[in-house]
């Protein structure tokens, strides 16, 4: 096995570990760490918010609510 | 009320058309790559159905080299893992990274060549092995000339996925999107290295053993699982409306599955000509995959608790919880199995191949369906065509999995453990495996059954057949309705 390949391997591994490590300390410095219960709901919005389910069957008409949070209910952890 | 940090002003009918301009943007990439990979379903299903038969009866077309049996499994299992569930799980990647981007995907060429390689590369890989021209290495048995074309998809998507990110609409980072990035920026890396020293500049003796299960095991834990786990983890909580449980949890189950699963591989080598700190390093590894599974296990079941009427209702939701249990079952499985004195009776069995099954359908595979159930009318803009097939899969899909790896599981226990009897020949310790491995056969032919359905109910809706239905579930459509708005 040649030198190229070791040092090939030896640099995938600092880079591949050094982009680990960096990206760890990118986000516990940058605050994504911080706010937890915010960051949970980032997938929701105003079209579909939080209490509103987003999927049934083709030909389904739910006959009784998806989700019990369509009855007002709100969630907090 | 808006969640989106950075967009002070939005109203509901803003984020609508926003959210459908980035379905939209990634259609013909997740097409793309969604439609090869149901092609290579099929395909793999039938070398699986092949190597499946063979197990009942060893002469079954066994006339022609092409298809014996030290081919068509290699063929089956490559098929299934790089032809199906890759480019299943890169199609709900590419379309949930532009979600969690918040930005419509962009540099689709990358992608498209990324698809093109990836499909040349399968077929010469498949081709090579069936001709004989594989490896006998379990994982990587694809000639180079296959497998550097996948490896070339691989960094095209790997830099695709640092564009989109650099690009991404500034704010949260979602828990799915570390996975994904884990995913797309670890796995060429992993696939590169073990080609490298396996293929290209082999590396000598016991050596290769230990780089093949480093590879072996971190393909099925940092591609397969956090693509899985990031589709779960977005999926479920939109699909209920409801956040996930403990996102606490979440961030520490991703944080310790990336410092501990990359060292879990040498437990397959228990027993073996190895070093016994590398083996044993492994099995604590091994076991503090508790920290990652029993906090996405907690998460996730919490999430969908008091909910669970939903799964009558949602296809996605009821092939996704159903992957997420699973995701729990086989990993405690696979924990238990890396302590020696279990992996005495459980190695070279086939116990093994159920807990792969376990792994790689019951798990990823179902909530690859459920990601498609969700995604796939969202990116065409048209309806699945009937929820009767919808239906079929499921049920076939589920009882056909749970009959497989019931069966592996007690004809491999048996096995194993005539195996350990020395007063048990060789020969006559297969014989227990003989019933179970025709009842696994049967379990084959229910999941051929539930892919061919997949993939009528697949063509029918990408050919958009059949009337336009106007559902909550369309993409884009002024009249869809939120469920809610259902209820009489």
């Amino acid at each position: 096995m040649n030198a190229l390949v070791y040092i090939l391997l030896a640099a995938g591994l600092i880079f591949f570990g050094g982009t680990t490590l960096a990206a760890f300390y990118w986000a516990a410095s940058s605050g994504q760490f911080r706010n937890l219960e915010e960051g949970s709901r980032s997938i929701f919005d105003g079209d579909e918010p939080v209490g509103t389910a987003t999927d049934v069957f083709a030909d389904k008409k739910a006959s009784r609510p998806l989700h019990r949070a369509s009855a007002g209910r709100t969630f907090s952890t | 009320m808006s969640m989106t940090f950075d967009h002070p002003v939005t109203t509901p009918e803003l984020d609508k058309a926003e959210r459908a301009l980035i379905d939209e943007s990634t259609r013909i990439p997740v097409l793309l790559f969604y439609g090869s990979a149901v092609f290579w379903l099929l395909i793999g299903t039938l070398f699986a159905l092949l190597a499946s038969f063979k197990m009942n009866a060893p002469h079954f077309l066994d006339q022609w080299g092409w298809l014996t049996f030290g081919r068509v499994r290699p063929a089956h299992l490559n098929a299934v893992a790089y032809g199906w569930a890759s480019p299943a799980g890169i199609g709900t990647a590419l379309w949930l990274m532009a979600r969690l981007c918040r930005v419509p995907l962009r540099n689709s060429g990358l992608l498209i060549c990324a698809a093109i390689f990836w499909n040349i590369g399968i077929l010469l890989g498949i081709f090579g092995i069936l001709s004989g021209d594989g490896r006998s290495i379990e994982w990587l048995e694809f000639p180079n000339y296959a497998s550097f074309m996948l490896f070339v998809a691989f960094g095209l998507i790997a830099v695709w996925a640092v564009i989109m990110f650099r690009f991404r609409r500034p704010g949260h980072v979602y828990v799915s999107q570390w996975y994904l990035l884990a995913a797309f920026l670890w796995f060429p890396w992993l696939y590169s290295t073990a080609n490298i020293l396996l293929n290209f500049e082999p590396i000598q003796g016991g050596a290769q053993g230990a780089v093949n299960w480093w590879y072996g095991h971190n393909a099925l834990g940092l591609w397969f699982t956090p693509i899985g786990l990031a589709a779960a983890y977005y999926l479920i909580p939109k699909v209920l409306g409801r956040p996930i449980h403990s996102y606490y949890l979440s961030i520490l189950g991703f944080w310790s599955l990336a410092l501990f699963y990359s060292w879990n591989g040498m437990h397959h080598l228990i027993g073996g000509p190895f070093p016994a700190w590398l083996v044993s390093a492994s099995v604590v590894a091994s076991m503090m995959m508790f920290i990652p599974v029993i906090t996405t296990a907690i998460n996730h079941h919490m999430t969908v608790r008091g909910n669970f009427h939903a799964l009558k209702w949602s296809p996605t939701l009821r092939f996704t919880v159903f992957g997420a249990m699973c995701y729990t079952l086989s990993s405690v499985q696979g924990i238990f199995m890396a302590i020696p004195s279990l992996n005495k009776v459980t190695h070279f069995t086939h116990y093994t191949v159920g807990h792969a099954h376990l792994g790689l359908y019951a798990f990823f595979t179902m909530i690859m369906f459920g990601s498609m159930y969700y995604i796939l009318p969202r990116v065409v803009g048209w309806e699945w065509p009937s929820a009767r097939l919808i239906r079929w899969h499921f049920w076939l899909s589920a009882i056909g999995i749970g009959v497989m790896v019931i069966a592996l599981t007690i004809g491999g226990l048996l096995q194993g453990l005539a195996l350990l009897d020395p007063g048990v020949t060789f020969m006559a310790s297969l014989d227990y495996a003989k019933p179970w491995l025709l009842l696994r056969s049967g379990s084959g032919i229910l999941l051929t059954g539930a892919h061919i359905v997949f993939a009528v109910s697949f063509t029918l809706l990408v050919l958009k057949t059949g009337k336009r239905r106007e559902g909550p579930t369309l993409f884009g459509t002024d009249q869809g309705e939120q469920p809610e708005a259902l209820i009489p």
